[in-house]
């Protein structure tokens, strides 16, 4: 028996279930939001290499969508992120973080200015409560609005060409962090130039009944190109070749973390470049003021290390064996041939350059060997293709 | 250069006494208020019992005509089946002038006021000082915590030991351990909870009525008051003379804050006012809402702001008599006594009943004064549980609660013939004077509301993390009544500050 009670309703399914599910032959799901995802089609690797070498369906419905509508929503926008949005047009995007009071960061995401009383923020969390009590005093009205919309990111070099052949007028020429409404299949979506791969993709924004029209085209043209549908595995390796951070994986949400100590605040993450602290007023600014005269204890850094074992949760340490930091997130990289991770170190490692190392477990068959391995502080973005902010795009 | 050094927005009784104290350290400071007439809340009460004895000292407001009628006045609780309890007052000792109570049980209920008091009086030294900082780490800061540790421990270890337990309980189990007879049950749950929204079994009603009595210098019912008008008259008198100026029937439109900073007052006639601090009386809700303006709020300061308790739940009847009125089986004087009528703890959780689901007590507690002005009778009552609610409201809804409310009285009273019944109900009072919720002391007295934590975390010690806003109104610490020691404290720190 199906009850009404959440916790006990079957996790919810996208508008592309149907497809995505056909295709799932490991039959391997990833709970998102309320929703199930596939984490691996087929084999993870094989996405990857589809991702970075032709093209790559992710179905992103699950993501949080908020609609923010009314005479204030720009003022709003403003308040609650840390970057200035005064002079967004209209069709732009920007990426953003949003902080509480103390500078520590709630989530990140991406806000569509439709005009200067409607825009969309998207997002990895929940965040109506967040959004809701920070709109006390705004004339605006705050939405969710995520089943409404059927979300597909579609990335990969070959992005470009494909969406052009199906006839996507004008495709090529839309700049990075823009959006338009385009027709493909006969279907008018919503197209954007962004996406969590560091290459050049677009995402795909729809209404559920055109779902299946989108995806199917996605795939029309395979026996040129390969396209394949892409799990959430795939993704991670994508976002940390990229560089990208994400939430309870590199930062604990303010929102969701029991212990005060684990949230981080943007300079941590090394994402100062999207505060701007010369902004009249916005949620964080005054801690983050001040932790920018103090400098900041420890930060998100790039690790490049030897060897070809990822140091999956490693623990870094400096030369006398004290421990420095840790890593949260590790791969081997296929396209880049390193051995790369993204992970905090303290305030006297995390220049460029720097050396630490990293304990390492590799699992071998019911054994770990251990190894300590050097490991150099880089720029987080490992995998930075020009293709990404190209105008016109690659076709 | 601005005129004036502070503007006090609020022209209540704590807005008057911060004015007053600025004047006196020769501040230049301007009061604004939104109606014709000074005083605020002050005019849903004709007397006041707890006006702080400081404060008149500091002010000598007895030379500014301030009137303390000392008088013995009883207290009755009104009792349906048997005779009525009478307490009479000397010198602010209680004892029994009649009663139903068997004397085991009027020894026990003096021993209990008598605990109350003795803890009222160790929490009532904090009252003057600006609640510490725990995690300042000034030394000034910890010492005044270890004092108020140490005024406590001061008690004893029997007693330390009993008010650390009492001091989260609720009042019925307290009362049902000590005392048999309902009436003198009812007596002391009334108190308790009266002005809040606790019912008798909610726990922290004991602190509610410790630390309401606390704010009187210990005692629940005292034998000297002050008439509202006449305290809120020699305070004006005050403040003219020292040329303060008031101004009256001008209401404040915004703050306008910029770098987080005050940095002026806008009128509602689009008018710009400058000073140095800006001091509001409003209660804190209204206060960061309204006048500051949540847009320039951080968001957890929103939340503090958005769930700080303040829903009022007591209305204020003042009912208009055609002839003397005659209570029931009482044949002492009926001018000079508070008649209370809450004859069991049943009865008031009954009461608080509804207002748990935001209706109005069908059976509602009352508390009464009977007043004679110009041979006139008058009757000024509490009516609990009236609560505010923001939900749409029946429409004869101030038809029913005074059907309620006059079936309540016809209970007791002999004769009573009514004239005119001017009920005010708390949404009524947020209308009238703007405090959100109606609530007497601008938000509710419990444990996370109180000391260091009142109105809330960032807000205390009556400035806020809005640089040059202070707060005087009775949402600061130590809270509501009218006794001025808000305006004292605020006028304290604000001078402290300024040097």
């Amino acid at each position: 028996m199906i009850d009404n009670i959440s916790y006990k309703k079957p996790l919810l399914e996208t508008p592309f279930h149907s497809k995505t599910s056909e295709l799932c032959y490991s039959n391997e799901w990833y709970r998102w939001g309320g929703y199930k995802i596939v984490k691996e089609y087929t084999q993870t690797e094989l996405e990857y290499t589809a991702m970075r070498n032709t093209a790559g369906v992710l179905d992103i419905t699950p993501m949080y969508k908020y609609s923010v509508k009314g005479k204030d929503a720009k003022k709003f926008i403003n308040k609650l992120i840390t970057r200035d949005v005064a002079n967004i047009s209209s069709n732009q995007i920007v990426y953003a973080l949003w902080c509480n009071e103390n500078g520590f960061v709630v989530d990140d995401g991406t806000i569509f200015c439709f005009d200067d009383e409607n825009f969309r923020i998207c997002c990895a969390e929940k965040n109506l409560i967040w959004f809701e009590d920070s709109a006390i005093g705004f004339d605006i009205n705050i939405e969710d609005i995520t089943k409404n919309i059927g979300a597909l990111a579609f990335q990969g070099p070959l992005s470009c060409k494909i969406l052009k052949l199906l006839e996507a007028k004008n495709i090529e020429n839309l700049q990075p962090f823009y959006f338009d409404n385009f027709i493909i299949n006969k279907q008018e979506v919503m197209i954007s130039r962004t996406g969590f791969s560091g290459d050049l993709g677009y995402e795909i924004w729809c209404d559920p009944s055109q779902a299946h029209d989108v995806y199917d085209a996605l795939f029309s043209f395979n026996n040129d190109y390969k396209v394949l549908p892409c799990g959430m595995n795939s993704l991670e390796m994508v976002r940390i070749e990229a560089g990208f951070i994400q939430p309870n994986a590199d930062f604990i949400p303010a929102e969701q973390a029991l212990r005060p100590n684990r949230m981080k605040t943007p300079l941590e993450l090394g994402m100062s470049w999207i505060v701007n602290l010369d902004k009249d007023f916005f949620t964080g600014k005054v801690a983050l003021l001040k932790q920018k005269s103090t400098g900041v204890e420890n930060k998100l850094v790039g690790l490049d290390i030897e060897g070809d074992k990822p140091a999956h949760g490693a623990i870094l340490y400096n030369k006398s064996k004290k421990d420095i930091g840790i890593v949260t997130g590790a791969m081997w990289s296929p396209t880049l041939k390193a051995n790369i991770a993204i992970g905090y170190v303290n305030k006297d490692y995390m220049k460029i350059g720097s050396k630490v190392y990293a304990e390492i477990y590799h699992p071998e068959e019911l054994e770990y060997r251990k190894i300590w391995a050097e490991c150099k502080v880089v720029k987080k973005q490992f995998f930075n293709n020009p293709r990404k902010n190209a105008t016109p795009a690659f076709v | 250069m601005s005129k004036y050094d502070s503007i006090i927005i609020g022209g209540g009784h704590n807005g008057l006494v911060c004015a007053a104290y600025l004047s006196k350290n020769k501040k230049k400071v301007l009061l604004i208020e939104q109606k014709k007439i000074l005083g605020g809340l002050t005019k849903y009460s004709d007397f006041t019992t707890s006006f702080s004895k400081k404060v008149i000292k500091d002010l000598n407001l007895e030379s500014y005509g301030l009137n303390i009628i000392e008088n013995n006045e009883d207290i009755v609780a009104l009792n349906l089946t048997g005779g009525h309890t009478v307490l009479g007052l000397q010198k602010d000792k209680i004892y029994f002038k009649s009663t139903d109570a068997d004397n085991e049980d009027q020894k026990s209920f003096l021993k209990l006021l008598d605990k109350y008091k003795l803890f009222a009086k160790s929490l009532s030294t904090f009252m003057y000082e600006t609640p510490p900082r725990i995690k300042s780490g000034l030394k000034k800061d910890l010492f005044k915590l270890i004092k108020m540790g140490w005024n406590i421990r001061k008690l004893g270890k029997k007693n330390t030991r009993e008010f650390m337990r009492v001091v989260g309980l609720n009042i019925a189990d307290e009362v049902e351990d000590n005392l048999n007879d309902d009436i003198l049950k009812g007596l002391i749950s009334h108190e308790a909870v009266l002005g809040s929204n606790l019912g008798p079994r909610s726990p922290g009603s004991v602190l509610h009525l410790m630390y309401k009595q606390a704010i009187q210098s210990g005692n629940l019912f005292t034998n000297t008051k002050i008439e509202t008008s006449n305290l809120i008259n020699s305070l004006e008198n005050l403040l003219k003379e020292k040329k303060v100026e008031i101004l009256l029937d001008t209401k404040v439109k915004n703050l306008e804050i910029t770098n987080n900073k005050v940095s002026k007052v806008i009128l509602e006639d689009d008018k710009e006012i400058f000073a140095e601090t800006i001091i509001s009386n409003l209660d804190p809700k209204s206060t960061f809402f309204n006048l500051v303006n949540a847009q320039k709020l951080e968001t957890d300061q929103i939340r503090r702001i958005k769930n700080f308790r303040q829903k009022g739940n007591v209305a204020n009847v003042l009912i208009t008599l055609e002839n003397e009125p005659i209570i029931k089986k009482y044949k002492g004087n009926i001018l000079n006594t508070t008649f209370i009528f809450c004859p069991s703890i049943n009865f008031l959780e009954h009461a608080f009943n509804h207002s748990k689901y935001n209706r109005n007590s069908k059976n509602p507690s009352i508390k009464l004064n009977i007043i004679k002005k110009e041979e006139k009778f008058f009757i000024r009552a509490n009516i609990q549980y009236i609560p505010f609610s923001l939900e749409k409201k029946e429409i004869n809804e101030k038809e029913n609660i005074i059907k309620d409310v006059t079936n309540q009285l016809h209970q007791f009273f002999d004769k009573i013939d009514i004239k005119e019944i001017n009920l005010n109900t708390p949404n009524d009072i947020q209308e009238d004077i703007g405090t959100y919720g109606g609530h007497w002391h601008h938000g509710e007295f419990e444990i996370d509301q109180m000391f260091f934590l009142r109105p809330f975390y960032g807000f205390t010690q009556y400035n806020s993390s809005i640089d040059n806003l202070y707060m005087c109104g009775a949402g600061t610490h130590p809270g509501g009544g009218i006794n001025g020691i808000n305006g004292h404290n605020a006028a304290k720190k604000i001078i402290q500050d300024y040097k």
